[in-house]
């Protein structure tokens, strides 16, 4: 089995979902922000989990529990009927050079691995972020964290056993696209959600 | 804090400016007045008069009250050189300010020269041990930095001093909730609610933080504090009215199996929610009440 470190597991993330926590964060910069991944197991490799979707969640009181549970609730209410689960999370820290994951965000992590074993953890890498126009970094401007034999979140090595890579691999690219033209502006959270219902955490616009 | 009047009003004005309509110098004054962070907007519009020597000289002596926000946006944007000009401006005209020294302070801040910033602002808060902004920039700078207990040292004795700074108790409030210290935050909670008792808000977030820290009598003080949001925001808060549905089903969880006192006191307030709830998406966000509903069952299920 390929649950625990030094197996073969790989995450391959659809563009736009990881486009779209990317921007989450850019349109609240001075905020951290956290999103969950939606996808499966692969039915034809069980070691490979696709991650097809994300939905933004907060960029306020990352901490307090009452609006995670609804958003969890509702997620997964609208995603199991398409097949798909929370596979894992995604946070950005407030702070640029903050590399570290912090206690919030290994909580609601074990929360979802509880349900899902091989959840992954992508904790944004600012300064990945920030050299994206200079270079030409094909992957993902992201830590990924799974849990080793010990249960607890490790910081997967870019040469270990475990990857993650994008299912369209000009995926920086159109990121880069899309933050010139300042497409963060539109995308919609749960917080905002909840403080006004009319808005679509699901983002259906977005990418049109 | 802003009302939601004040806010569609700001962004009235500023999709106006953003698409020609004129205005900047009314958006630039609403800005200024909310305490609003928009420094991006702020730099493209306050330089767009600034360097119209004519805009410029019309505004008369608020021309100087207009570098200081733009170098506060500036700033804010790093945009450092802009800064730079705006304080020299200021200078000139101002040579012996100490308004302006803080201004040059705030730039060693914002090109992350800790050590200077701080004694920078250390020196000013000497001459000067009122000034309540120059107290929140040392917050800030331990902050920035990342020592969060030096931040929380400090915030705590600058609330000692101004107890009725309502920004500064949330700041505090937020930052315990970010480190899951949630009874610090609770108590935070507690003297905004004392000293603005009609702003629903104060209810919500302390309503949220009982919750979150969870046992029976935290949650049914959170229904009533979800019940009072609801009641002094007109009905209109969704976040509370979720709450409500939250903490039945919680408390129910909890008291299964107790005595009958420990359960539920107003077993008809959940239902309540859950109706205005459906009520709200259906006329609101009616692809959504499908989705809303099942939400609903699994709470009500789990109670």
């Amino acid at each position: 089995m390929a649950s625990t470190g030094g197996g073969e597991l790989k995450y391959e993330m659809a563009q736009n979902a990881y486009i779209k926590l990317v921007l989450h964060a850019l349109k609240h910069k001075t905020s951290a922000v956290n999103g969950v991944l939606l996808g499966r197991t692969s039915p034809k490799n069980e070691s490979l989990v696709q991650i097809e979707d994300s939905v933004p969640l907060f960029h306020n009181h990352l901490g307090l529990l009452p609006p995670l549970e609804i958003s969890l609730i509702m997620i997964e209410e609208y995603y199991s009927a398409r097949g798909l689960g929370i596979v894992g999370y995604f946070h950005a820290n407030e702070r640029f050079d903050d590399t570290e994951l912090g206690n919030i965000s290994k909580n609601i992590a074990d929360h979802i691995s509880r349900y899902f074993p091989q959840a992954a953890v992508l904790l944004l890498d600012n300064k990945k972020l920030e050299a994206l126009p200079k270079g030409k970094d094909r992957s993902p401007v992201v830590q990924l964290y799974t849990k080793d034999a010990y249960k607890n979140w490790k910081l997967v090595a870019e040469d270990g056993g475990i990857h993650l890579t994008f299912k369209e691999p000009a995926a920086n690219t159109i990121l880069l696209d899309y933050i010139s033209s300042e497409k963060w502006q539109e995308v919609v959270d749960f917080d905002d959600h909840l403080d006004d219902i009319t808005k679509d955490w699901l983002n259906p616009d977005l990418f049109k | 804090m802003v009302t939601k009047t004040e806010e569609s009003q700001l962004n009235k004005l500023e999709n106006q400016v953003d698409n020609g309509g004129g205005g900047a110098w009314e958006y630039l004054c609403l800005a200024r007045k909310l305490k609003v962070r928009r420094s991006d907007k702020v730099l493209k519009y306050g330089l767009s008069i600034l360097n119209d020597s004519r805009k410029r000289s019309s505004q008369g002596s608020d021309e100087w009250t207009l570098y200081e926000q733009v170098a506060v946006a500036a700033m804010d944007c790093h945009a450092l050189d802009v800064a730079k000009d705006c304080i020299n401006a200021l200078q000139k005209k101002f040579p012996e300010s100490k308004r302006v020294g803080r201004l040059e302070a705030m730039l060693l801040e914002a090109k992350g020269s800790w050590e200077d910033a701080e004694a920078a602002y250390s020196s000013l808060l000497e001459e000067n041990p009122f000034d309540q902004v120059i107290h929140k920039r040392r917050v800030a700078v331990a902050k920035a930095q990342g020592n969060i207990s030096v931040a929380i040292e400090w915030l705590n004795k600058y609330l000692e001093i101004f107890m009725a700074d309502h920004d500064a108790w949330r700041e505090l409030a937020e930052i315990y909730v970010s480190l899951q210290m949630y009874k610090q935050a609770a108590f935070c909670y507690e003297e905004l609610i004392l000293s603005q008792p009609t702003v629903p808000l104060h209810h919500l977030a302390y309503a949220d933080v009982l919750y979150t820290l969870g046992g029976l009598e935290n949650l049914q003080t959170a229904k009533k504090y979800y019940s009072s949001t609801i009641d002094l925001s007109g009905g209109k808060n969704n976040r509370a009215l979720f709450g409500i549905c939250l903490c039945s089903s919680a408390i129910s969880q909890l008291a299964r199996g107790r005595n009958r006192e420990d359960k539920d006191s107003s077993p008809d307030l959940p239902s309540l929610a859950s109706a205005a709830l459906e009520k709200e998406y259906k006329l609101q966000a009616s692809d959504k009440l499908s989705v809303l509903t099942s939400t609903l069952k699994c709470l009500r299920v789990s109670s």
